[in-house]
């Protein structure tokens, strides 16, 4: 059974006097497996923390179900079983980060010897043992997003929903919450996780999930989604002044590089064809690269799609579900 | 996997009533204790200088009423940013996906904020009761009575705070409580003005005949000096017994379930954005 199911999703805010509308979501359907790492990519405005937010039961949907661990969005019973980090989390500045842990242990119904233990345990776990009981107010960003991660795992959840885990944090913390990432899927917690970066979404997703605009554009593993084909490649060399001229008649696109000069080729057949003219000319390859869709490339050019699908367009969830 | 939840509904409520009023006490609103003994010391010097003889019943008079006032200007700027400030700030975002239901996180915010108020005028109390012993007078039990009612009325009138922030902004909602609270303290004069000769019969005596009966009257919270079954009480002389308290405490209790109880219908189907 999935842990995360969502059908025909839809939102539509009304705003101001005039009541104008706006579709936030436009009937959106995806599943999260078991133990999946899950990432849910888009640029500002899509949809994104506006879908996170009615799984959590914050706001509710115009149209379209949403179930966690098999219960309604929004069900006290679901949300005991899952952990979530809001995007640049707020917390009550005035506790400390025990009083906060203690706080959430009592609204999971811990006991109190339990819930100090798994506090302790938390707050040495995200790096926060410093802090003492110093106000949440005296925090860093960083700090801070630390915080949100301690209070999601609180609960010792069956499922994670991460908002933009790593904004705020240093290469170290980022590598931090990665490895974190990693053990919690290890131990068979599912993660669902929002990210702009894209770098953490290619090293950690088994699977993502495209949105523009309030549509998904694509649900699915990389390798599913990514074409496969190669794109270009690329090949920066050296070669005897005398025979450089000769090499820049090789067809394809020269510029000169800080190390050499580089050649970008359609294919490695004439890339084969350039490294052996090299050769002959007694050059030197310092690099060749070979270049395919990327998850950045495959985002932007979503992204930059503007017109809208026609509704017989079978999207990449159901090409990648086939 | 996930510990095993423990309890009903009670331990989550604690958990956010004991937030809300260690929140209170954090941001120092408790401070109002320390202004409200140096003045009332203060004061307390001047009527020994002014009053013959009369400075306890004037010292019992003024505090009381500004044990009243004070604790109903922090019920009021406390009870409509119960709701408001959580969203202003986006702790909602944080407390709100727990496992808990929105009417447990209403009721434990109101549990909170009364909580605070009880341990807010019990020390005014205190403090008064001690200033009064040092003047030569006897706080009494008539004085506890008016006290325990001046906290039924701070109940009701968080409550009604409560239910206009769940569904307007804290200036509204302050402005509404505000009004139905002057109102309120006014009912008597409503009703009789209402039934007057002038608009006896009349389709506005009919209206402000009605307002006067589903208004809540916070007049019967602080009668002191008042009339009650056409006779004039006070804390001095004949004041009213501890029937006259639990009637009406169950009257406030009861209105304050009602409001809070369409606080949390109201609450429950918010879009919190």
């Amino acid at each position: 059974m999935a842990v995360l199911h969502v059908s025909e999703l839809r939102k539509t805010f009304t705003r101001g006097l005039l009541r104008r509308r706006t579709e936030a979501l436009r009937g959106i359907s995806l599943e999260v497996e078991p133990g999946e790492i899950f990432g849910f990519l888009g640029p500002n405005g899509a949809g994104k923390t506006t879908t996170i937010k009615i799984l959590m039961g914050l706001i509710f949907p115009t149209s379209g179900t949403a179930h966690l661990l098999g219960a309604p969005a929004g069900d006290r019973a679901a949300k005991a079983r899952v952990g979530y980090l809001p995007e640049n989390p707020y917390f009550y500045d005035y506790l400390s980060v025990p009083e906060l842990l203690d706080m959430v242990g009592r609204l999971h119904g811990q006991a109190k010897a339990p819930r100090r233990k798994r506090s302790v345990e938390l707050i040495e776990r995200v790096g926060l043992g410093h802090a003492g009981n110093r106000p949440l107010r005296s925090f860093s960003k960083g700090m801070m997003q630390r915080v949100g991660l301690a209070q999601a795992l609180m609960g010792e959840p069956e499922l994670v929903v991460l908002d933009e885990p790593m904004s705020g944090l240093d290469p170290v913390g980022r590598k931090e919450v990665r490895d974190l990432v990693f053990e919690l899927r290890d131990r068979g917690t599912t993660v669902f996780f929002c990210t702009h970066i894209l770098a953490d979404a290619t090293a950690l997703c088994d699977r993502v999930a495209i949105l523009v605009k309030g549509k998904l554009r694509g649900v699915g593993s990389l390798d599913e989604l990514l074409d496969p084909r190669l794109r270009s490649v690329d090949l920066v060399w050296q070669a005897p002044s005398d025979t450089v001229e000769g090499l820049l008649r090789f067809e394809g696109q020269h510029r000169e590089a800080a190390a050499g000069r580089l050649l970008t080729v359609d294919d490695l057949d004439r890339a084969d064809a350039f490294v052996r003219e090299l050769m002959a000319a007694k050059g030197r390859l310092l690099q060749l690269q070979p270049h395919r869709e990327s998850l950045e490339s495959l985002f932007v050019s979503e992204a930059a799609r503007d017109e809208e699908p026609a509704d017989d367009e079978a999207p990449k969830e159901q090409e990648a579900s086939a | 996997m996930s510990a095993p939840s423990r309890g009903g509904a009670a331990p989550r409520i604690w958990a956010i009533a004991l937030n809300t009023f260690r929140e209170a006490v954090r941001n120092r609103v408790l401070y109002v204790l320390a202004l409200f003994a140096v003045g009332l010391m203060a004061f307390s010097l001047v009527l020994g200088e002014l009053s013959l003889h009369e400075e306890v019943r004037v010292m019992k008079d003024l505090g009381l009423a500004g044990i009243s006032l004070v604790s109903v200007v922090i019920a009021l700027f406390l009870g409509v940013n119960l709701l408001s400030k959580e969203l202003d700030r986006k702790t909602v975002y944080f407390v709100v996906p727990k496992p808990l239901q929105r009417w447990e996180f209403l009721l434990g915010k109101y549990f909170g904020q009364v909580f605070t108020l009880v341990i807010l005028v019990g020390s005014m109390a205190v403090i008064l009761a001690l200033f009064v012993g040092l003047s030569g007078g006897v706080h009494g039990v008539a004085m506890v009575r008016a006290e325990v009612l001046v906290v039924v009325e701070l109940m009701l009138l968080t409550a009604v705070a409560m239910l206009f922030s769940s569904f307007s902004s804290p200036y509204l909602s302050a402005m509404f409580t505000a009004a139905l609270w002057i109102i309120g303290r006014n009912q008597a004069e409503l009703a009789t003005f209402a039934t007057g000769k002038k608009l006896e019969g009349t389709g506005l005596g009919a209206i402000l005949e009605f307002v006067s009966a589903v208004i809540p009257d916070f007049h019967a919270f602080f009668i002191s000096g008042g009339q009650v079954g056409g006779e004039v009480v006070s804390v001095h002389e004949t004041f009213i017994g501890w029937g006259y308290v639990a009637e009406a405490s169950l009257y406030g209790l009861l209105y304050a379930s009602v409001c809070l109880g369409v606080a949390m219908l109201l609450f429950a189907r918010r879009d919190l954005v």
